[in-house]
């Protein structure tokens, strides 16, 4: 059955995170009888465990309902559910693409946030019609005419008709429906041109091969048609297309308009890209669809498995999360302190978490991760540029011409009385002022520019708590940007450990340094030897600090039953060893590695 | 399982006038004549009775009436099952039969009528003799009390025992070093020196977490070790086990036991029994198997508690254990290279450091199996 595009409607919910969004998508499905309601599981869209347990959304979704609407009429309404973290931008400005309408949450009792204003922003640039929603009107503290107000004047959006709705209550969820359906747009294109269909998301099924979300902009694609991706220059046979409701069902063709998944047999997720055009191998179009690009890790770090005999199943295991997500990437990397490991590198901090949390969760690895650093772009004498990964590929200062560092400009939204606030601690992080104004009489409008390698540090926790929580925060990538940069060692009794090594501003050296060697040794516990902490540059000594050693390590009592409880104990000295690399013959747990990321100024 | 024949026997009287302020043992305050420590002792009596008709209690060597207070269960209970033990094993002269008494249940009367019955060795519960430090402790008792028991253990005794803490936060190495001066001039014979240790659930403990007791400093707690081992070996004393201290011929069979794998039979609540053979060793308290060994965890066990000795371990017992612990010589090598275990002519025995870092010591030994 073909449907009529004009009764098709394709929307995504966007909000700032912990506004409500996934508890909203749950009860469009509940209300359209998509899913029973005791077959509800909490916040059905996200599906994967640490998806659900953080609250957010890391893959993106499309789940097709069918919709009677008050004008008797049934609509198809493709819900597609976008990632939610800044991490994930790309992503998002994809979801986007496959829409032409966005149902804009704003908390009642939050208001308009930075993510809020960065997601509007994207849904107009994408040309989507918004549907501002106000939701968690059932909070005592709701205040709908206040948040009302926030998003006209901030986000210059009338809001007179937002929908009033409550995730939790299932109040209001019928008037967004109706909403999206009078106010968004049908879809519009030639359902008889040549196939041109956009990529949302792609990812690998062990038995069907890689999996994409697509949205047909033109034309049709049904099974046994021959296809290609126009960034990749892949071709495959389409083996089945279909509508998730949420269950995938199969359907005989997907039509210009709609909303489905493919499935293509192929083996190598990275062969079909989010953004990239589907055509027809024989007669398709050359001109692909607007706003590809290739996803770039922002973020790195070293991986380490503590029992080196994870070495392989490490691997596996990054080869297996790889599978469905290309924006993943890793190489070997040897550490004299931590034996065989990866550089991993990763689309934000958030993504790394993840990934890390995976890694150990579902694959039950125990890992050690050095401090995040970024991508730095060292120019050597003669002119040469090489890419660095990690602090250990730092070249001799006497061979470096200058170096680089990824800026990001970042967008601040804060009450009026936290300016001054924002501003000592951005300078404190190198950021440079780029403008200010206000959005409205209650929210201020910060621009900067700041350095990535700063705000992967504690920024983020820094500028919540300095601003009592008020503050919000989004970035994009900027740039690169000379900045006079050294590497900083780390010595333990002596010997530089190559893993806990990092790059930093030259006038901030001494401080990061001396700061860093306390915290290690709060960190580090007290040993047989003493140890000395030294921090370092280029073999000058800036900072040093002194684990005593243990003068006592001994429950004196041990009688006959006693002994019993001493093997316990031993026991469980042995399993806290476990969590700990043995570097030398320091212990040093795994926090030490991470300290950098903590250093209070 | 057929098993080795028990060389030691544990006796547990698991009542208390009160509790100190540090104590989780297993004991209760109760008052001396409440009828339960009655059914108690009695029930005590029909199990040392049955160990001795299953013929358990034909090799045992040493005695060890422990708690809890024993002195407080009162004379004609120690009487009755002092009585019972007499009747129901070989309890002459040869066999070291110790009990612990504190100082304010334990008078002349009480030490000449368990002398009599066969108790030849005296463990008395000093803990301190500074009124100060015994109130921190919650200890029933004063210094003046402690020093009228150990008289009172002399008009029989030869060989008291006193124990003693160390480290405890408010006593100084000055106040630990006069309850021990005093302690060997009132003729002690043997020492034992703990330093505190403040366990979960205790008055200590919900005192340190609120902040009213300081947590005990590891460095003071090291610090007031070494000083007493200092002053009891000018008084003549050597230490034999990492918190013991005798003169000569004064050591305690009965612990040395515990720390050389000899089986030993626990009767009582919460009294631990350690039985085995070539192939296995258990453990079981109250009915519950709290360890079960193969040989190589049994090996690895008697390294570890013989370095907790100043005898240490023979090079026969390391030549012994390498058979199924291949790795036993290379770690004792490693041990020395760490300081922590020093060689004689016949054994590996621990350093000064290997006392105090006892536990990296145990732990590296442990590890083998």
């Amino acid at each position: 059955m073909t449907i009529d595009p004009s009764h098709i409607r394709n929307f995504s919910i966007i909000a700032h995170i912990d506004h409500g969004k996934s508890t909203l998508s749950d009860r469009v499905l509940e209300l359209t009888g998509t899913v029973a309601k005791r077959d509800m599981q909490e916040q059905l869209l996200d599906s994967m465990d640490i998806e659900r347990e953080r609250g957010i959304t890391i893959k993106s979704q499309a789940v097709r309902v069918e919709y009677t609407a008050e004008d008797g009429e049934v609509y198809q309404l493709n819900l597609i559910d976008t990632p939610g973290h800044v991490d994930f931008t790309y992503e998002v400005s994809r979801s986007l693409a496959a829409c032409e309408g966005a149902v804009l949450v704003v908390d009642a009792t939050q208001g308009v946030e930075a993510q809020t204003v960065a997601n509007a922003m994207m849904a107009m640039n994408a040309d989507l019609e918004i549907v501002p929603l106000i939701n968690k009107i059932d909070l005592p503290a709701a205040d709908p005419d206040r948040v009302r107000a926030e998003i006209e004047d901030g986000l210059a959006l009338p809001a007179d008709d937002a929908v009033l709705a409550s995730g939790k209550t299932g109040e209001g969820v019928r008037d967004m429906l109706e909403a999206v359906v009078y106010n968004i747009p049908a879809p519009e294109g030639n359902p008889d041109g040549p196939l041109r269909a956009l990529i949302f998301d792609s990812y690998f099924d062990a038995y069907r091969g890689v999996v994409a979300l697509v949205r047909i902009v033109d034309g049709s694609m049904g099974k046994g048609d021959r296809i290609r991706m126009l960034a990749t220059g892949t071709e495959a046979l389409v083996e089945e297309v279909g509508a998730r409701r949420p269950a995938e069902t199969p359907l005989s063709r997907l039509s210009m308009g709609e909303v489905g998944y493919l499935v293509t047999g192929l083996k190598d997720v990275s062969l079909v890209k989010v953004g990239d055009t589907i055509t027809a191998a024989a007669g398709g179009v050359d001109e692909p669809l607007p706003g590809y690009r290739e996803v770039k890790p922002m973020v790195f770090t070293g991986l380490f498995p503590i029992d080196g005999d994870q070495y392989e199943p490490l691997k596996e295991a990054l080869e297996k999360l790889s599978l469905n997500d290309p924006a993943l990437i890793w190489e070997p990397e040897k550490s004299h302190a931590l034996g065989f490991g990866f550089r991993v590198g990763f689309l934000g901090l958030l993504h790394m978490e993840v990934i890390k949390e995976r890694l150990e969760r579902e694959f039950g690895l125990d890992l050690l991760a050095t401090a995040p650093s970024v991508e730095y772009h060292v120019y050597k004498q003669g002119g040469a540029m090489v890419s660095l990964h990690s602090p250990q590929e730092m070249p001799d200062a006497s061979e470096i011409e200058r170096v680089e560092e990824p800026y990001l400009k970042a967008k601040i939204l804060i009450p009026p009385d936290y300016v001054g606030a924002v501003m000592d601690l951005t300078v404190a992080r190198r950021g440079s002022f780029v403008n200010m104004s206000y959005l409205s009489p209650t929210t201020v409008e910060m621009i900067w520019e700041i350095p990535l390698s700063e705000l992967i540090m504690d920024y983020f926790d820094k500028l919540k708590s300095s601003t009592k929580g008020y503050a919000s925060l989004d970035y994009e990538f900027d740039g690169y940007k000379e900045s006079k940069l050294v590497k900083l060692d780390i010595l333990l009794s002596g010997k530089p450990i190559d893993a806990l090594s990092f790059i930093v501003h030259r006038d901030k050296a001494y401080d990061r340094g001396r700061v860093l060697c306390d915290k290690l040794k709060e960190i580090i516990p007290r040993q047989m030897f003493e140890v000395p902490i030294q921090a370092a540059i280029g073999g000058r000594v800036l900072a040093r600090q002194t684990v005593k050693a243990k003068r006592k390590d001994v429950l004196a009592k041990c009688y006959g039953g006693d002994i019993t409880r001493k093997r316990k104990l031993l026991e469980k000295q042995k399993a806290g060893k476990k969590r700990m690399k043995s570097i030398g013959n320091v212990e040093v747990p795994q926090e030490a590695f991470m300290a950098i990321l903590k250093v209070d100024e | 399982m057929p098993h080795d024949p028990y060389k030691a026997l544990y006796v547990h009287l698991p009542f208390c006038v009160r509790r100190c302020r540090y104590c989780d043992f297993a004991t209760e305050a109760a008052p001396s004549d409440n009828p339960a420590i009655e059914r108690y002792v009695e029930d005590l009596c029909l199990q040392v009775r049955r160990a001795s008709k299953e013929g358990e209690l034909g090799a045992v060597e040493t005695v060890y009436l422990g708690g809890g207070t024993p002195s407080h269960v009162g004379i004609s209970r120690l009487s009755m099952l002092l009585y019972t033990l007499s009747l129901s094993m070989r309890l002459e002269p040869d066999v070291e039969c110790t009990m612990e008494a504190n100082p304010e249940s334990f008078d002349a009367r009480m030490a000449a009528d368990i002398w009599a019955l066969g108790v030849n060795r005296l463990s008395l519960g000093v803990q301190s003799l500074d009124d100060e430090v015994l109130g921190i402790l919650g200890r029933p008792h004063d210094a003046q009390a402690a020093l009228a028991a150990i008289a009172a253990a002399g008009t029989r005794f030869d060989n008291v025992s006193v124990d003693v803490m160390c480290g405890i936060p408010g006593q100084s190495v000055a106040s630990l070093a006069d309850t021990l001066q005093r302690l060997v001039d009132a003729g002690a014979k043997h020492v034992s020196v703990y330093p505190l240790a403040v366990e979960e659930g205790t008055p200590l403990y919900r005192d340190m977490m609120r902040g009213r007791f300081p947590e005990p400093d590891e460095d003071e707690q090291a610090e007031a070790m070494v000083a007493a081992k200092e002053l009891l070996e000018r008084a003549g004393f050597h230490r034999y086990e990492v918190a013991s201290y005798a003169l000569e011929g004064f050591e305690c069979r009965h612990n040395k036991a515990y720390w050389t794998g000899k089986p030993y039979l626990g009767i009582g609540r919460s009294a631990a029994t350690m039985t085995q053979n070539d192939q296995r060793r258990m453990r079981v308290t109250d009915g519950q198997v709290t360890d079960d060994l193969d040989r190589r965890q049994m090996y690895a066990e008697d390294l570890m508690l013989g370095m907790r000795m100043s005898e240490g371990v023979a090079f026969e017992l390391v030549e012994e254990a390498s058979s199924v612990l291949p790795d036993a010589k290379q770690a004792f090598a490693r041990l020395i290279e760490l300081g922590l275990v020093e060689r004689t002519e016949r054994s590996y025995r621990p350093t000064e450091q290997g006392w105090l870092q006892g536990n990296e010591l145990y732990g590296a030994l442990f590890d083998l199996a």
